[in-house]
């Protein structure tokens, strides 16, 4: 049981020291929030008011949001690949 | 009675055991996941454009002051990690996707850190925006077609990409400006980018380049009488 126990807590530790796999999500989910923020804010302060002052922040959002997804497509497929690989 | 507490004792042994063999089986498959440096670079350079949430942030009092102490905060962290690191006191080998380069000079993320600090606090978003979407994409951009296009179609490619960035950030400036901005900013990038310097890194010069060259254009101008700076782009949230 103690064995048991020391397997869990050296795998917590080696967990706790791969920064990468804690990132990792954050560096998909972060951009994906933010560029949506940004056209829900061109459709509330802009959009719906008929202003074209907003229009710059859809160009934003548009820029985060596209560019995001395509990098994050490789990236997942990457992560996926060397998964099968083992 | 007796025998149904037996029971009851018994099933929750082995629910207990169930539920460690569950849990270890979990974390080891958890470290068995193996992530490409590569990819994980290139993705932490897209992940920087969210940092343009910044120019979103309300301007209250108190929330200007956090828009300086906080970012200034975040890259003294950085320095202390790094300087940690170098002189030995944390191991390199913590640091997932670092380059064999940067096991003896600062990490390019603390040069990125820095850039984009020095563009928060004393550039208008009109510069610091298409520069931060510069380093964010362009420089991925350009790392990758220069394996597949070579490096001249690389640059081309670059160039191209960093002037439409500086062309969507200056969409209101007069029609002069339009050629005027993106073509020094983006000069400015694919230079910052495409040259080697041994001290600096290019995730800094990526940004800070157009970004002086485009500063002093526009101080050069002003002395003219002329502005170009445009509208900003993004305007803070109210409170």
């Amino acid at each position: 049981m103690s064995h048991k126990n020391n397997n869990i807590k050296e795998n917590i530790q080696r967990l706790l020291l791969r920064l990468e796999l804690w990132f990792a999500p954050l560096l998909i989910i972060i951009p994906l929030v933010v560029s949506l923020f940004f056209v829900q804010d061109w459709y509330t302060r802009g959009f719906s008011t008929g202003s074209s002052e907003f229009d710059g922040e859809l160009l934003i959002g548009m820029i985060i949001l596209i560019g995001n997804i395509l990098v994050d497509i490789p990236f997942l497929r990457s992560i996926r690949m060397l998964r099968k690989k083992e | 009675m007796f025998l149904s507490e037996l029971t009851a004792k018994d099933a929750l042994k082995i629910t207990k055991q169930k539920m460690t063999a569950y849990q270890t089986e979990l974390l080891e498959r958890l470290n068995a996941i193996e992530v490409d440096a590569h990819w994980f670079r290139r993705a932490f350079h897209t992940f920087a454009a969210s940092f343009l949430f910044y120019y979103l942030l309300p301007d209250e009092e108190w929330i200007t002051t956090a828009k300086i102490v906080l970012p200034v905060l975040i890259v003294v962290c950085m320095i202390l990690v790094e300087y940690q690191r170098l002189r030995g006191g944390v191991d390199h080998q913590r640091f997932f996707g670092l380059r064999s380069y940067e096991k003896k000079r600062p990490a390019s993320y603390l040069y990125f850190g820095v850039a984009v600090l020095l563009l928060f606090l004393f550039f208008p978003q009109q510069i610091a925006i298409p520069c931060i979407l510069c380093a964010s994409f362009s420089d991925p951009i350009i790392g990758e077609s220069r394996y597949y296009l070579g490096k001249k179609y690389a640059v081309i490619l670059g160039f191209v990409v960093s002037f439409f960035f500086f062309l969507i950030t200056w969409y209101r400036a007069e029609w002069w400006v339009l050629i005027f901005i993106p073509f020094v900013g983006a000069t400015g990038a694919v230079l910052g980018e495409a040259r080697e310097l041994s001290c600096i890194d290019d995730d800094f010069m990526i940004q800070m380049l157009p970004a002086v060259l485009i500063l002093i254009a526009w101080q050069g101008l002003l002395l003219l009488q002329v502005d170009i700076l445009p509208p900003p782009l993004i305007y803070p949230l109210s409170l």
